[in-house]
């Protein structure tokens, strides 16, 4: 964007200008901007649907679940479903443990392991810097499916296989944290390192006592996708996990909708048990997660 | 400045990406080159005996009818990418500027994405419900009598899965969009307006073609990334009815994990991994020519 210039359009505002422009479009109602809104409400009503229609239906009695006109409210909050979907023999509280365990593990190493990596291929000058990256970029594009075999293989034959660690240990490598966190060394200025090198501090110094905390939004961005390619993972899992009592949310929901195919209220209940928590970190954390997908994808 | 500087600076950089490279050469190289040799080898799993079979398994590819069909079934399936974009665009060129609760309409439409696909997918399979779901209760109150039979139907289900997906991408294509937009000078278009260009010619005009290094990039990234996904679809449909919603990627995942043909499966997923190749390199290209407009 730095290069379109507009010679042409006169004088550039000033900041008081615009500002009092601002104030003159945002006062008063304009009703071409309340029907956009209003349409615009529409829309999102329709985006979050199926939302609403998951969580009534979850609370319906099994009658209530097709009548048309539809039932968004139920008549009787039926509580029955969701304990039904959380207590069974390996409820949803097993499947929670579990991608809580892998999510959390998986998000610290890879966190940690591709900012440690970014910062050597952004900082440091070494041999072989410029192939080896180019390696790590070929293999972006190397898709999960020509992967999933050879893991399988390899998992069987070192043990891991229908363990948490065959999702664990491969999800603390994540390529896409490493370019990302490079690009973010690579923004550092390199004065500001300069002086510590004056004073004799070494690169692991550098890095951890300058670098990390610099990069803590970067790092909490990374964190964030991460973490919740790991909790929505149901890929992997599907894979490389065989006993239930190590699902995860996605697979035990699988299997559940498997094990219950006209329990639809149950369905719902479960559906709602693997949606609502994201959802709750989403209205918190909703800031953050919107910055951190727009930045990432900008500038990586 | 000497040798043993450089030497001591290549071992620290090592030590720097050795733990990553590890996993990286252990979890993606490797088994990327194993997947390589797979690719002509009559591997089954049932079958420890490898045999070399030279091209065959990319022969049998060539003729498998139901090979054809997952790329016919995957180029309807992408079909969603450029709709979901375009819709974004115009979402996010609404909420950009012109309305009121800017922050909670922004997040509504965002909401999918960050929800599970498999979980939802199941919410949408209960919603297209063909004899007594909502959708088809409602266009049927509308006076459509015979509505799409959606999932349980041959000839709808990959469109369903379309609307699911276009739903699904929507609310990131309109973030990408949002900040794509906020980097237009706002004099550019104020320029616009002063000339008398209604809101409409300003949008297709003025706006589209300042975002469209952005678009170009959504489109390129939503094809790998869409091409790549087969969890929604095996949660929900496992590639049927019949064969209509097997796509390349579950065709792979099916070949590998419930027929065990897995030096067949590895053959596909290389003729998938040149399908992204090719969409790289039109990235490449593309960047090159469309980082300046």
């Amino acid at each position: 964007m730095e290069n379109v210039k507009i010679d042409s359009a006169g004088p550039v505002p000033s900041r008081s200008d615009e500002a009092k422009r601002r104030v003159r479009q945002d006062s008063g109602i304009k009703p071409g901007r309340v029907l956009l809104t209003l349409l615009m409400s529409g829309f999102a009503l329709l985006m979050i649907m199926p939302f609403v229609w998951m969580i009534g239906t979850s609370f319906k009695s099994p009658a209530e679940v097709f009548v048309y006109p539809v039932k968004w409210i139920p008549t009787i909050l039926n509580w029955e479903h969701h304990i039904r979907v959380w207590t069974g023999p390996a409820g949803f509280a097993t499947y929670y443990l579990n991608s809580l365990k892998i999510s959390l593990i998986s998000t610290v190493g890879a966190v940690f392991l591709s900012s440690l990596a970014a910062y050597g291929f952004a900082r440091i000058k070494f041999k072989g810097r410029e192939p080896l990256f180019l390696l790590y970029l070929s293999m972006m594009m190397v898709p999960p499916q020509v992967l999933f075999v050879p893991k399988f293989i390899l998992f069987d034959a070192i043990g891991i296989y229908n363990t948490h660690l065959a999702l664990i240990l491969p999800g603390m490598f994540t390529i896409f944290g490493v370019f990302m966190m490079r690009q973010f060394f690579l923004s550092v200025p390199g004065e500001i390192t300069e002086a510590a090198f004056i004073d004799g501090a070494g690169h692991f110094r550098i890095f951890f006592r300058l670098m990390l905390p610099l990069a803590k939004p970067a790092l909490a961005t990374l964190a964030i996708i991460d973490f919740s390619w790991h909790w929505n993972d149901y890929e992997n899992a599907l894979v490389f996990l065989l006993d239930r009592n190590l699902f995860t949310v996605p697979l035990g929901l699988q299997n559940f909708i498997l094990e219950n195919t006209v329990d639809y209220n149950g369905m719902m209940a479960a559906a709602t048990a693997g949606i609502v928590p994201m959802l709750l970190v989403f209205v918190i954390g909703q800031r953050y997660i919107i910055q951190g997908v727009a930045g990432s994808s900008v500038k990586g | 400045m000497g040798k043993s500087w450089l030497k001591r600076q290549s071992l620290l950089g090592y030590a720097f990406i050795g733990p990553n490279m590890l996993g990286v050469l252990l979890f993606f190289i490797l088994p990327a080159v194993y997947s390589f040799y797979l690719m002509f080898t009559d591997y089954t799993f049932m079958n420890p005996a490898i045999s070399f079979v030279g091209f065959a398994n990319i022969e049998r590819m060539l003729g498998d009818e139901q090979f054809y069909t997952a790329l016919r079934n995957t180029l309807i399936f992408l079909l969603s990418v450029p709709v979901s974009i375009l819709l974004a665009f115009l979402v996010a060129a609404a909420l950009n500027k012109a309305v009121y609760w800017k922050k909670t309409l922004r997040a509504l439409y965002f909401m999918p994405y960050i929800t599970s696909g498999v979980a939802v997918a199941f919410v949408w399979m209960l919603l297209f419900q063909p004899t007594s779901g909502p959708i088809n209760g409602f266009l049927r109150s509308i006076g459509i009598d015979h509505p799409p039979g959606w999932l349980s139907a041959t000839e709808s289900a990959m469109f369903a899965i379309d609307i699911i997906w276009i739903w699904f991408m929507l609310g990131y294509n309109m973030i990408i969009y949002l900040a794509a937009l906020q980097e237009i000078p706002e004099e550019l278009v104020e320029a616009a307006r002063i000339d008398g260009a209604r809101p409409w010619a300003i949008l297709h005009r003025v706006i589209w073609p300042l975002v469209s290094p952005t678009t170009f990039l959504l489109l390129v990234t939503g094809l790998i990334m869409s091409i790549k996904t087969f969890g929604i679809i095996q949660a929900i449909t496992q590639g049927g009815p019949g064969d209509s919603t097997t796509v390349l990627s579950l065709f792979i995942y099916q070949n590998a994990f419930r027929y065990y043909e897995m030096g067949y499966a590895s053959a596909i997923s290389w003729a998938l991994f040149a399908i992204i190749l090719v969409f790289t390199v039109l990235q490449w290209i593309g960047q090159k020519r469309w980082v300046h407009y």
